[in-house]
């Protein structure tokens, strides 16, 4: 759904975490947020997420104001969060459960994601049976398991190896296709976000500004080739150029 | 699945023929060392009169079986409801706290006297001790499962739609369901010594009873048969909750197959 953040700022006693910041993401889009750790990004899609309130400035989703925590979003943190006594395909139905739908509803689209997510055959394993990126694979089919017209993501690959990472990402763009949730996506990674994004969205700390909005013209589906293309190249130096802008500051 | 079962069935052989080793011992090694039977009868002669007995036994048993269960079943309600409260009022919470440890550092025996004044010599004043003696292990780990939840497990059910009923039973409770598993672990045995404190102090029923007409009479084998039918009790109980852990907590990271 269209998210509209308008000169949005959030204190936290004496912190500034978001300064002033204005974002507007279309429908079905996919925006990523970079920035080093402790610019505001988490605090950000809190923000959006109506779980905190910003000290002034608003957020509107899909033109309503965000008055307090929404109810159809999926949510993606570091950690997948899952219910250690739940089986995987049960962890995923687990969002169903929350919203009062009922799960027989959502089995068929639940057991389509896992294949998707290359998790096929692993629906009655328990958490603690799956690999750390199978984890977090079943983690993004439980948000994406509603069709929510919102998926917020803070910093999903963040806990994992550099190769499993590169792989996630693909699966990700594979689930997103399926869906085109509007995704807001935060990470340290500046390949991950150009690869993955429609837009990247540049943060720096102290306080936490948004310094860049690059839009990212690059053709889909993207694979490993795309890393190698000139133009992805030429947006990641733009990227790199709003981080590093501050160190000489 | 056959190697499990054998390697369950070491599991118990193992402590089982070192049992049955210190029985022989004690069997031939008593009359050697000239122990005299008052103070430590041959396990023979306790299991003689445990059969001479065991319908006194078993009644006396279903008496503390009762007051110790009853005792635990009230503790597992009250101590749960307690829990809850402290977590969804924590400003009652930051009351009844601090009061509970101070209650639960008092020596819950040494007030026992007192519940025989108020509630007199039959079960209740039974009851009430084995309910005080397991409510503060299973309020404690009751808040422990109800209250460490994830605070991100929580966001996310809430922004999937969850409510605070929903997210009480599919989240809270469940996450509490091993923390009260072992509480009660614990609190059982307590809940059996509330019991027996109480069947000492007055009554004319129990185990504690039995016992206390054994060391009357100088019966020690009476006595020793009788620690046989607790043994049996307790053995049971704790038996019951390995099962409910092996049926419902196989997720557990102590109950996962190595
Ligand atoms: N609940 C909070 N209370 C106080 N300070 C907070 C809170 N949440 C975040 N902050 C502060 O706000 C700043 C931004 O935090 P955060 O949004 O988590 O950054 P990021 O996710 O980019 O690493 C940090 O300085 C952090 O210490
Ligand atoms: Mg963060």
């Amino acid at each position: 759904m269209s998210v509209d953040i308008r000169n949005v700022s959030k204190s936290f006693r004496s912190t500034l975490a978001v300064d002033d910041a204005s974002l507007a993401l279309e429908e079905g889009s996919f925006v990523s947020i970079v920035g080093p750790s402790g610019c505001g990004k988490s605090t950000l899609l809190r923000l959006v997420a109506g779980l905190i309130r910003p000290s002034s400035g608003t957020i509107d989703v899909r033109g309503v104001p965000v008055k307090g925590p929404l109810r159809n979003i999926g949510m993606v943190f570091q950690s997948p969060v899952l219910l250690p006594w739940r089986r995987t395909l049960d962890n995923i139905l687990f969002v169903a459960e929350m919203g009062g739908l009922k799960t027989s509803q959502w089995r068929e689209r639940a057991l389509e994601l896992m294949q998707l997510a290359g998790l096929g055959g692993f629906e009655a394993s328990y958490p603690h049976e799956l690999s750390g990126g199978m984890q977090q694979r079943a983690s993004i089919c439980r948000a994406m398991l509603l069709k929510p017209p919102l998926i917020l993501m803070d910093e999903p690959f963040g806990a994992l190896d550099v190769i499993t990472r590169e792989r996630m990402g693909y699966a990700l763009q594979t689930l997103w296709d399926e869906s085109r949730s509007t995704v807001l996506f935060v990470t340290h990674s500046i390949t991950e976000a150009v690869l993955l994004s429609d837009t990247v969205v540049v943060m720096t700390p102290r306080p936490g500004r948004i310094r860049d909005i690059v839009p990212i013209d690059l053709p889909r589906p993207r694979h490993p080739g795309t890393l190698r293309e000139p133009r992805f190249l030429e947006l990641s130096e733009r990227v790199r150029e709003g981080i590093e802008a501050q160190w000489m500051e | 699945m056959s190697e499990s079962m054998s390697k369950r069935l070491a599991a118990i052989a193992k402590p089982l023929a070192c049992f049955a080793v210190l029985v022989l011992i004690w069997q031939y090694g008593a009359p050697l060392a000239g122990i005299p039977s008052y103070v430590l009868p041959l396990p023979t002669e306790i299991a003689q009169r445990f059969i001479e007995t065991f319908s006194v036994q078993m009644q006396g048993l279903a008496m503390t079986a009762f007051t110790t269960l009853a005792g635990l079943g009230l503790a597992l309600v009250v101590g749960v409801l307690l829990a809850l409260l402290i977590i969804y009022v924590p400003l009652l919470g930051s009351m009844i706290t601090p009061l509970l440890a101070a209650f639960n550092s008092i020596p819950k025996i040494a007030i026992a006297p007192l519940f025989v004044i108020w509630f007199g010599l039959g079960y209740e004043s039974k009851v009430l001790l084995a309910f005080l003696l397991a409510l503060f292990p299973i309020f404690v780990n009751s808040v422990t499962g109800l209250g460490e939840i994830e605070a991100d497990l929580i966001d996310l059910s809430t922004l999937a739609g969850g409510n605070r009923w929903r997210i009480f039973v599919k989240v809270r409770l469940m996450n509490a369901v091993p923390y009260i598993a072992d509480a009660v672990k614990v609190a059982f045995p307590l809940a059996l010594v509330g019991s027996i404190v109480g069947e000492f102090i007055g009554g004319n029923s129990g185990i504690g009873h039995i016992i206390l007409s054994g060391q009357f009479n100088l019966d020690t084998p009476l006595v020793f048969a009788t620690l046989l039918s607790i043994t049996l009790f307790t053995t049971l109980g704790i038996g019951a909750v390995s099962l409910f852990e092996n049926a419902f907590l196989t997720w557990r990271p102590s109950q996962r197959r190595r």
